[in-house]
């Protein structure tokens, strides 16, 4: 037996028990109708999702500089030319890869759910380049200066966030939970990339526990945020 | 406001779609025509959503309306719109839950009123449709009674071709013993 025969058999069963183009069908269509055609209006197709992506990117990257030349640049007049295009490299891959996900997210039926995958990757990322450019093992002052950093990252990445979510609202997100971790995982770059800039701390340790955490910590904010707000649409 | 043109019959439903967002009376109204049954049929095609099919096609329709600007042109429109049908499955099957949740105490809970048809006959396709788990089942009711290809309903179910292919393979197999076993048993 095919699948084309097993289709067959699905399709037939499917007619006798509910016949399209019955009486059902048509009352049905005639209440759809009844309900929409009285509030048509034109609409503009959204704008693709690369330029929702770019506008995200560039938010982002505001977002960090903005704050960062606020606070000081000690971060990156700590770090080697060579560190600082690995790590600012890393941090726009994932910032894009992260907002195509949100961009993605607008809107129903665009393929597969990036969400997790921006996330995960995002913190991956980050760490590895941290665990190849930096060393320095030692605990000494490591919650006393950590604290501060996740403090100040998560500080920039929420109204970061809140900025995303606000461009998020301008489709139709089916998967808030999604859409929440993506959006704060760009929110957390934006934390993190601030933090790159401003923190002069580059002990191994400290990175990849504390700046890390800031982007792992905005996404799971995200999700949870996310998942609320969806219950509320 | 809306305006009124001549629709050609033969008209794809992404043409349809396009003129529906341009506020096209006659392209919206045969949009509905066309894809309400597609739609009615996939509610009640799912046992748990059968007695709420034609409240839950309502407000897809709704949904649609609102979020009509996220479709674009360009794009397959069956999936786009199925996309939006599961999640107000989804959206329904969750209150369903949470309100059986406070009515736990009650015994006995009255049987919904069928607004839809469907005795001996439906029987058999929940025999089929049944057996099988609900990722599984939806994929299968795109695939073969709405007629989408493997890669609609990836994108209707934000997943990859692989995955549906996938469940539609383990599908069939299970779908195969059952119809083997009917057969066995006439």
């Amino acid at each position: 037996m095919t699948p084309e025969d097993i289709g067959r058999r699905l399709e037939d069963a499917a007619q006798l028990a509910f016949p399209e183009g019955g009486a059902g069908d048509r009352a049905a269509a005639q209440r759809a109708e009844a309900a929409i055609l009285g509030d048509l209006r034109p609409v503009n197709p959204m704008a693709p999702d690369w330029l929702h992506a770019l506008i995200l990117v560039l938010w982002f990257v505001a977002a960090a500089v903005d704050s960062a030349s606020f606070l000081g640049m000690e971060g990156l007049r700590a770090l080697g030319n060579g560190q600082a295009a690995l790590i600012f490299a890393a941090l726009l891959s994932a910032g894009w890869l992260g907002a195509v996900a949100c961009a993605r997210l607008m809107r129903p039926a665009t393929g597969r759910n990036l969400g997790p995958t921006a996330w995960v990757l995002a913190c991956s990322l980050v760490a590895v380049v941290f665990a190849i450019l930096f060393h320095g093992y030692d605990t000494a002052h490591f919650v006393q200066d950590g604290i501060p950093c996740l403090r100040a990252g998560l500080f920039i990445a929420t109204p970061t966030g809140l900025v995303i979510g606000l461009l998020l609202r301008r489709g139709l997100v089916l998967n808030w939970g999604a859409a929440g971790l993506a959006a704060g995982t760009v929110a957390g770059l934006a934390g993190l990339g601030m933090l790159e800039l401003h923190c002069p701390n580059l002990k191994a340790v400290h990175v990849l526990v504390w700046h890390v955490a800031v982007v792992a910590v905005s996404g799971g904010l995200g999700f949870a945020l996310g998942r609320m707000s969806g219950e509320f649409e | 406001m809306g305006s009124r043109c001549i629709v050609d019959t033969a008209e794809s439903l992404e043409t349809l779609m396009s003129r529906y967002q341009q506020a096209d009376e006659s392209a919206a109204a045969a949009l509905v025509e066309r894809v309400t049954p597609l739609l009615r049929r996939y509610f009640l095609l799912q046992a748990s959503n059968r007695p709420h099919a034609d409240d839950l096609l309502q407000d897809t329709w709704m949904r649609l309306h609102r979020a009509r600007h996220t479709y674009r042109p360009e794009e397959p429109v069956l999936p786009w719109i199925f996309a939006i049908a599961r999640y107000a499955s989804l959206d329904h099957y969750r209150k369903v839950i949470r309100r059986e949740a406070r009515e736990r105490q009650v015994e006995v809970l009255p049987e919904p009123a069928g607004q839809v048809g469907g005795g001996a006959e439906a029987l058999d396709i929940d025999t089929m449709l049944t057996a099988l788990p609900e990722a599984q089942r939806e994929v299968i009711l795109m695939l073969k009674i709405s007629g989408m290809s493997i890669e609609e309903v990836a994108r209707a179910t934000s997943s990859s071709p692989g995955s549906v292919k996938q469940k539609a393979h383990r599908a069939y197999q299970k779908l195969r013993e059952i119809l083997k076993a009917k057969e066995n048993r006439s």
